[in-house]
């Protein structure tokens, strides 16, 4: 949940997908700007903080990068419980994995938190070569599911700030005090259905 | 079979890696190695790059540096000792100590003394050179094997070749994944012995099938073990004896099990540390999962994991138990003055990543603990049980539910 401080304020975060659809290197080129070829598989989750300015406060990101197996479902619950907000991955190029992402996003409705932020990322859009997942139907499917929607690659960094950053534009701003006057909350993600499609 | 890492037997007889990890003997540190030397924490800026024992790069500094050499020096002590052990008592005394066929009383004495020696030297250390051997032996891996036709694991590896299921498809994608920074690892002949060995104990065991984690926990049982077939056997005997029940399986209901005893234990025993972390909403089992999954193969640098693992082969299950509580009990200053998830998060991690000292963590886990035995962690275990399947019980029919609705 978000907890706020002098403008600034925590949030958790949770990257829920599909194995190798490239949680952890999505995370890796954020926090570090790097990128591996071979990124070690996730074991449980890995936990790493961030913090970034957006206009009106600086937010710290606690974010968990979860294990993607199948069984790992298990665990997930000790991950996203509390989080502000969820990025879901899918690998382009594996439609499994979307169809494994959607199962994520009707998991989040039902059981996380009705105010989080949730974010579709496309990942490994510079393999447009191989890609199987149009991205229209992943777009509408987000639209319908009010979810914001990006195609992101890790590899070339197409993206990857920017969901970030979109999410923690995103976050409602928990304390009232803080909040400047008429400000509306609620309807943020029913009303700014923006995509950004990756561009390779 | 590992190339050019096969070449360790060194004049002495006492394993050791062609490419070791001191840097120069300016550097090094001549202390006189006794066994019970504390070795010296002090923070040193100088990073420097260097492989250990079983061939890892680690990224340390100048005092890790002096510790592994000290490490290495310990270990070639202990190296003697069994030497000297197996002059005076034969060689392969330790498999006695597992027979239980032998009835004359005379003999049944020897073994009981051989069993409370093997216990107290397996917790010193043992030397690379005999641990394969021991570890087949104390594990109940060899008994296991023997069971089964010779040509058992040569069959299964025939046998599945070609074979492609859910299981391969994953297992093919994490070898490139697994310890990438491992030269053996990262070539064609390292991935192909260690896929030999996961796709092969994943027809064993279908319900196991393969589980994230494994790959880790295979892989340095392929550097211990020397050939694929013993690593298999240890990876065997692991998930079905030593262990606890699916651990691995289905929704990985053992770990939660294991996460839940883990918990009251340290509530137990550091109700601090515990009180502190639980008014942060801090739950241990965001870091320990890992721990128990991977048998700290992920967290620790290699030489202290394996000592970890003659414990755990000797003793069983509950040495994780001694371990995890361990790592807390030598922060526990450290973690009483965190105030954020993050720092927790960060002096679990370096501690871990910087435990090049096996004794130092080994020391806390059985001297500082108190005992702890296989059969009260048993007792825990089936308290925990009914919860554990409540719980994942009431989730799965929750996203059931959530399915039907749309
Ligand atoms: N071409 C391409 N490859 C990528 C991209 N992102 C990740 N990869 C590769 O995909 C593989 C898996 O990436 P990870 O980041 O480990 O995936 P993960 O989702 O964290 O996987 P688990 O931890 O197993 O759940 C790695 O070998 C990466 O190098 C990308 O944007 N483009
Ligand atoms: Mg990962």
């Amino acid at each position: 949940m978000a907890t706020i401080g002098n403008n600034s304020f925590n949030a958790k975060l949770v990257l829920l997908g599909d194995m190798g659809t490239g949680k952890s290197s999505l995370v890796l080129r954020f926090v570090k700007g790097q990128f591996l070829e071979f990124q070690e598989s996730t074991i449980g989750a890995a936990f790493f903080s961030q913090t970034l300015a957006v206009s009106d406060a600086t937010v710290k990101l606690e974010i968990w990068d979860t294990a993607g197996q199948e069984r790992y479902h298990s665990l997930a619950p000790m991950y996203y419980r509390g989080a502000a907000a969820a990025i879901i991955v899918y690998d382009i190029s594996r439609m499994e994995s979307f169809e494994r992402a959607k199962k994520w996003v009707q998991e989040l409705q039902k059981q996380g938190n009705p105010d989080m932020v949730t974010a579709l990322a496309g990942n490994k859009c510079d393999l447009e070569d191989k890609r199987m997942v149009p991205t229209e139907e992943a777009q509408t499917y987000a639209e319908e599911n009010r979810l914001f929607f990006m195609e992101t690659s890790a590899k070339t960094a197409t993206n990857v700030n920017d969901i970030f950053y979109e999410i923690a534009r995103r976050l409602p701003r928990a304390q009232p005090a803080q909040q400047p006057a008429g400000m509306v909350l609620s309807d943020r993600a029913a009303a700014r259905s923006q995509a950004s499609v990756c561009c390779s | 079979m590992f190339g050019s890492q096969t070449q360790r037997e060194t004049s002495n007889g006492f394993a050791l890696r062609r490419r070791a990890y001191w840097i120069t003997s300016a550097i090094s540190n001549p202390r006189p190695n006794t066994i019970t030397s504390s070795i010296p924490k002090k923070k040193s800026t100088l990073s420097v790059k260097f492989e250990d024992m079983y061939g890892f790069t680690v990224d340390g500094n100048i005092d890790d540096v002096n510790v592994l050499n000290e490490v290495r020096d310990k270990v070639r002590e202990q190296a003697k000792v069994w030497l000297e052990l197996e002059a005076s008592k034969g060689t392969n005394w330790y498999l006695q100590s597992n027979g239980d066929r032998i009835n004359v009383v005379s003999l049944k004495l020897s073994k009981l003394a051989n069993a409370i020696t093997l216990k107290r030297l397996v917790r010193k250390g043992i030397p690379p050179m005999v641990r394969p051997n021991v570890w087949l032996s104390v594990s109940g891996a060899e008994k296991k094997r023997s069971t089964v036709p010779d040509s058992y694991y040569d069959d299964l590896t025939r046998a599945t070749e070609g074979k492609v299921t859910p299981a391969t498809r994953q297992i093919d994608h994490d070898l490139p994944r697994t310890f990438p920074s491992h030269p053996w690892l990262d070539s064609p002949e390292g991935q192909a012995s260690l896929r030999r060995v996961l796709v092969g104990y994943s027809f064993r065991d279908s319900d196991v099938g393969y589980c994230q984690g494994l790959n880790y926990v295979a892989a340095l049982l392929l550097l211990v073990m020397k050939t694929e077939e013993d690593a298999f056997w240890m990876l065997a005997v692991l998930l079905e004896n030593v262990l606890v029940n699916d651990c691995y399986t289905d929704n990985l209901s053992g770990c939660h099990v294991e996460q839940r005893v883990f918990k009251d234990l340290l509530a137990k025993k550091w109700p601090r540390i515990a009180a502190h972390l639980e008014a942060m909403e801090f739950d241990v089992s965001l870091v320990a999962t890992e721990w128990f999954l991977c048998l700290f193969a992920k967290s620790l640098p290699s030489e202290t994991t394996l000592r970890v693992w003659d414990v755990l082969f000797n003793e069983g299950a509950k040495v994780l138990f001694h371990v995890a509580l361990a790592i807390f009990k030598m922060k526990e200053e450290d973690l009483l003055r965190a105030r954020q998830i993050g720092e927790v998060i960060g002096i679990l991690q370096t501690t871990t990543h910087h435990q090049y000292d096996p004794d130092e963590l080994l020391t806390v886990a059985f001297e500082k603990i108190g005992s702890m035995t296989t059969n009260t962690i048993t007792k825990e275990r089936k308290k925990q049980e009914p919860a554990v399947m409540a719980e994942l019980d009431q989730r799965q029919r929750r996203l059931d539910t959530s399915k039907m609705n749309g």
